[in-house]
């Protein structure tokens, strides 16, 4: 039976090929993605492995947050260190050596004039420890800082924008911008260059003052002494430290950091791999529907191998071989292409913005088992459906016409379909009142595959609607393309559900996507009352200086100016953000709409006000008293001032930069509001030039601002197409790969047409008549299916700032005229296979 | 012609007069008025060692009470037997070991499996049961009908005769209780249609093999020991040690 397996396999190569891209390409991408955040995993690990690899023990604040951010030991919040803790610790017996160190922001300004932005990584600035053995920075080149005009520039920044040692560069720092010289160039670690970040290292008391840390640390550095009793050494240095100062090995840090990045990078393979799992979702479609036809056209053959002996069992085997055998192959090339798609991947982040680090690249033993499990078994449960036909096929079959079992079996598909359908809404509705994302994903899969059962249901009326105007612009062959797609309801749904599930999913995309950015600006609107809004050209930035506020309040015809600021917090024992503006200017510069309490003279009383979300969810009330949280400051209570409706650009907590000043410790603006004063003209100018020492800021009008809210969108939304697109390429190969095989099967037919006199032409336009409809079928009802899934996922995130729903139609019936487009591409080479048969030998064909 | 010394030699028939036989066989399709019965009520016997023609007009019932004895269709009533076995009372897996291991088939097309060679296709029925091929059988099978040399060519690189004989081979390898064979020579020019029904004849004689020719050629009936015909769904006559002219003659009775 193996024998009859593969060569059957063998036999159809073209077929073999074109069911097999469906898989390849979804392999490809799951391989891809692991093989990609696998490199940078390693890449990340290892580059924070050569930073602390030295250092024996860091000192530093607790973590001031119990149930910390998802960033987890890296990204907690910490409370800086007292300085007299130093000399202190150069006391404990085993302690070599041992230095403070501070960071803080520092962005070089290029010779351009223009802030050097990083495209997300953070623009550090460092304390420079002059010690080789400690410091994770080695001069490559001049000498360490000693001034305090003195800085020292990673080689990667240096070479990228030609600095040299003894140039002067101007940073970006808290304060007013300045001007240093350059002494010196550093590599981290091994690298030339910190994972695409920019470095700027002063002598530590420049730091410390430059940082807003004077007498204070980050954290301590230690070494111990030579073959001294690191246990030991770690325990006398926990002895000496105040309550709320920890010490911990390097190692841990190390650990600590890279656990950081990889948090995100697991967000970010997820991502991928839902991706990755929706295209094989649809190659599965394609596959169940090239089997089912393989099926039906060696029901002759199959029901043979029954007459002489075969028992069910091999006969199901047989056909569950193929498909292994397939998705093997498949899965195999994929792994390959994987690899090459990881560096393709990167590529196109990198198109979207998001710049990674480079690294070699890493092939683990998990890619390779989790590329053939998936891809093996995409194929094989894929195939055990039309397996199952397979084994019902009787032996007489071989000697008589035989119909398969069409009417007996469409009843059972239709009930089977609509219970699988109504579980699928009815976990979807679960999944997104609850909310929980996987039910989300599984109740979606749950109707796609339940309209899948059901639309050969449909497919002969609407096939035979869609195909009308064809018919009478074809004529002849139009009629017959459209008898074609009719012929076979069941098939022609089959084919057209790949397209089907890549459409609802790009409806659905395009749905919350405009409703998403029509909620962005409606919220701005109802968010901003300010005629200019000042906030850093990198959206990825910590903030910006201090002094801008200032400067922007000087410039003529600036009424009021606001400071936004932003930071973490506990409320009641749960971490969140909170925001913070001056309580003066509120009216003038945002739109806060009291439900109860006041506003602006409760921030002014250094009062909490709170969004209706969090007081409903919290059942909290004017007048309330919630335990809060600082790292600076410790634990406190805060009485609720006032209870505001949401607002997208304040957040859920709202309180006056007199209070939160108090409680932070050198925070940084995250953005500056300004409003004008009545009647005065355009003064974009005049606010450009006033900020003209803050290269790195972006001032944006209010318009301008609501403009660039809906460009974030669209940037995710075109990334989540491109990712989308490969799954409607492999709807199309199913397209390709159904008339393909139903051209060889009606040759005899095709043969028949040609001889009574149709012309080549006539056959082309028939078959792409057949393609039209078929795609037109599976796109009219993906994008209504897409459309009621994407209202829905919007409509049940109205509570997180979704207020409006659109359905951009023009959209829509754009991708239906795509679709239709596809198709006929999809239909050409078919058409011309089938335009080209020999007629002689089509009709002596049996 | 005789047998060669290295060719196993058939075993005996095992005792019991008949390979097949069908009591009370009726088969009908559709229901109430729009009924046809394809058999009305067949008994008939197959014995060891004899080749036996069914004739018959077409929609006489020849190819369903093939069928219907071969286990490839379910009749409506009646008991079809094959040995001592009511095939009824087998289910699918009984049926495939059945047919696998008791009966051989020969049709008129549609032998083959197209992917497969002369050579796998004859091999096919030990192969699926997983048995071995007792390979001076095979030899001695493929020397007789000619196609030693076709056995790596696909069925469509072989004629129609060789396809047919391959078929033959197929159905002989595991020396099954009976043969069905189903107008094995409908599709054959006369030559090779001779070829053919003069090996199925040899096979009997010689190899004391049990055979049961569906045809409409009263040429090929000649071959035959016996031949039974079928009308209407019954069988309404028969004759021993046929002629061409006598099964015309037959026919011809029965026609008017």
């Amino acid at each position: 039976m193996w024998k009859v397996t593969i060569k059957g396999l063998l036999a159809h190569k073209l077929r073999l090929v074109l069911t097999a891209i469906a898989i390849v390409l979804g392999v490809t991408f799951i391989s891809g993605t692991f093989v990609l955040t696998d490199t940078l995993h390693n890449t990340f690990t290892t580059l924070f492995g050569h930073i602390y690899q030295n250092i024996d023990f860091e000192v530093r604040g607790k973590a001031a947050f119990t149930n910390n951010a998802p960033g987890g030991g890296g990204g907690a919040v910490r409370k800086p260190i007292d300085e007299s803790i130093l000399s202190a610790l150069r006391q404990v017996p085993g302690v070599f050596y041992a230095q403070g160190t501070v960071s803080g922001y520092a962005q070089f300004i290029a010779p351009d004039g223009k802030a050097i932005t990083t495209g997300g990584a953070p623009t550090l600035g460092l304390s420079f420890d002059p010690n080789p053995q400690l410091s994770s920075l080695h001069l490559a080149q001049g000498k360490a800082p000693t001034t305090p005009s003195d800085v020292v520039m990673d080689e990667g920044t240096a070479r990228k924008y030609h600095f040299d040692v003894g140039e002067h560069v101007r940073i970006l720092l808290q304060g007013p911008t300045q001007t240093f010289t350059i002494t010196g160039l550093v590599r981290f670690g091994t690298a030339d260059n910190l994972a695409g970040a920019t470095l700027a290292a002063f002598d530590l008391p420049t730091a410390q003052r430059l940082f807003g840390e004077s007498g204070r640390f980050d954290a301590i550095d230690i070494l111990a002494a030579p073959g001294a009793d690191k246990a030991g050494v770690e325990h006398a240095i926990a002895r000496t430290l105040p309550p709320g100062v920890e010490v911990v090995t390097g190692q841990t840090v190390a650990n600590e950091q890279a656990d950081t990045i990889n948090q995100a990078l697991s967000f970010f393979s997820t991502a991928l791999l839902v991706f990755a799992f929706i295209s094989l979702f649809v190659g599965g479609f394609t596959i169940f529907n090239t089997f089912s036809i393989i099926v039906g056209q060696r029901t002759r053959e199959l029901a043979l191998l029954r007459i002489v002996g075969a028992s069910r069992r091999q006969v199901f085997r047989s056909v569950l071989v193929e498909a292994a055998i397939l998705g093997l192959v498949a899965s195999l090339i994929g792994l390959g292409l994987g690899v090459l798609a990881a560096l393709g991947l990167e590529a196109l982040l990198k198109g979207f913005g998001i710049t990674l680090p480079s690294g070699p690249l890493v092939f683990e033993a998990r890619t390779v088992f989790a590329a053939i499990v998936v891809g093996l078994g995409v194929t094989v449960i894929s195939a055990i459906s039309p397996a199952r036909r397979a084994v019902r096929i009787p032996p007489v079959a071989a000697l008589v016409d035989y119909r398969g079992e069409q009417g007996e079996s469409s009843r059972r598909r239709i009930v089977i379909g609509t219970i699988i359908a109504v579980l699928g809404i009815a976990a979807l509705a679960l999944g997104l009142t609850k909310p929980a994302i996987q039910l989300v994903g599984l109740g979606a899969l749950a109707v796609f595959i339940g309209i899948g059962m059901l639309a050969p249901t449909v497919a002969r009326p609407m096939a035979s609607a869609l195909g009308r105007p064809l018919a009478r612009v074809f004529r002849i062959s139009g009629k017959l393309g459209r008898e074609n797609s009719m012929r076979s309801p069941r098939r022609t749904a089959q084919t057209a559900s790949a397209l089907m599930v890549g459409l609802a999913l790009v409806s659905t995309i395009t749905v919350f996507g405009a409703s998403l950015s029509k909620s962005a600006t409606s919220s701005v609107d109802n968010a901003v009352s300010a005629d200019y809004i000042v906030s850093n050209t990198d959206n990825n930035a910590n903030g910006f200086s201090n002094s801008v506020a200032v400067a922007a309040s000087r410039v003529p015809g600036v009424a009021a100016t606001s400071t936004i600021y932003s930071g973490e917090f506990e409320f009641r024992h749960s971490l969140s953000t909170m925001t913070a503006l001056s309580p003066e200017h509120l009216a003038d510069t945002v739109i806060l709409r009291m439900q109860a309490g006041t506003g602006a003279p409760a921030l002014s009383a250094r009062e909490l006000l709170i969004d209706t979300t969090t007081a409903n969810s919290d059942h909290l009330s004017v007048g309330s008293v919630a335990p809060v949280k600082f790292a600076e400051t410790g634990t406190s209570t805060i009485r609720i001032g006032g209870i505001f409706k949401p607002n997208a650009l304040l957040g859920s907590f709202l309180v006056g930069d007199g209070f939160f000043l108090s409680h932070f410790n050198a925070p940084l603006p995250v953005a500056v509001l300004l409003s004008t004063a009545n009647g005065t003209t355009d003064i974009t100018k005049a606010v450009t030039d006033g900020l003209k020492a803050y290269p790195n800021l972006k001032i944006q009008t209010r318009a301008q601002f609501e403009k660039s809210q809906q460009a974030q969108v669209n940037q995710l939304l075109g990334l989540v197409y491109a990712l989308l697109a490969l799954a409607v390429v492999i709807a199309l190969i199913g397209i390709v790969n159904t008339l393909m095989l139903s051209v060889f099967e009606r040759t005899h037919e095709i043969g028949l047409l040609r001889a009574v006199g149709m012309k080549r032409r006539q056959v082309r336009a028939m078959i792409r008549s057949e393609a039209v409809i078929l795609s037109l079928f599976g796109a009219i009802i993906g994008v209504v299916v897409g459309t009621a899934l994407g209202t829905a996922f919007a409509a049940s995130l109205k509570q997180q700032g979704i207020t409006d729903i659109v359905i951009p139609f023009p959209s829509l019936v754009l991708f239906l005229v795509i679709a239709a487009l596809l198709g006929l591409g999809a239909a050409t080479w078919p058409a011309r296979r089938a335009a080209r048969l020999d007629v002689l030998a089509a009709i002596a064909a049996d | 012609m005789t047998i060669t010394e290295e060719a196993t030699p058939p075993s005996p028939p095992s005792p019991g007069p008949t390979a097949a036989h069908a009591i009370d066989l009726v088969k009908t399709y559709g229901k109430d008025d729009a009924a046809v019965h394809a058999l009305a009520g067949v008994n008939v016997e197959f014995r060891r060692g004899q080749f036996t023609a069914v004739m018959g007009p077409s929609g006489s019932g020849k190819s369903t009470l093939m069928h219907c004895m071969a286990g490839l269709d379910t009749p409506t009533s009646g008991h079809a037997y094959v040995g001592d076995q009511d095939i009824g009372l087998l289910d699918d897996a009984g049926l495939t070991q059945l047919r696998r291991d008791r009966i051989g088939f020969v049709f008129q097309s549609f032998n083959l499996v197209p992917t497969l060679t002369a050579r796998e296709n004859i091999t096919l029925p030990s192969d699926l049961a997983g048995k071995k091929v007792d390979q001076a059988w095979f030899d001695f099978l493929v020397g007789q009908l000619g196609i030693g040399d076709r056995l790596s060519h696909r069925p469509q690189e072989m004629s129609g005769g060789q396809q047919q004989r391959a078929a033959c081979a197929r159905a002989l390898i595991g020396r099954p209780d009976l043969i069905f064979a189903d107008e094995p020579t409908g599709n054959l020019d006369s030559n090779s249609s001779a070829e053919m029904l003069g090996f199925l004849r040899r096979s009997v004689t010689e190899f004391n093999q049990s055979i049961v020719m569906v045809t409409h050629d009263p040429r090929g009936a000649a071959f035959a020991d016996r031949v039974v015909f079928l009308a209407d769904g019954k069988v309404v006559g028969e004759l021993a040690s046929p002629t061409a002219d006598a099964v015309l003659e037959h026919m011809k009775q029965l026609g008017t």
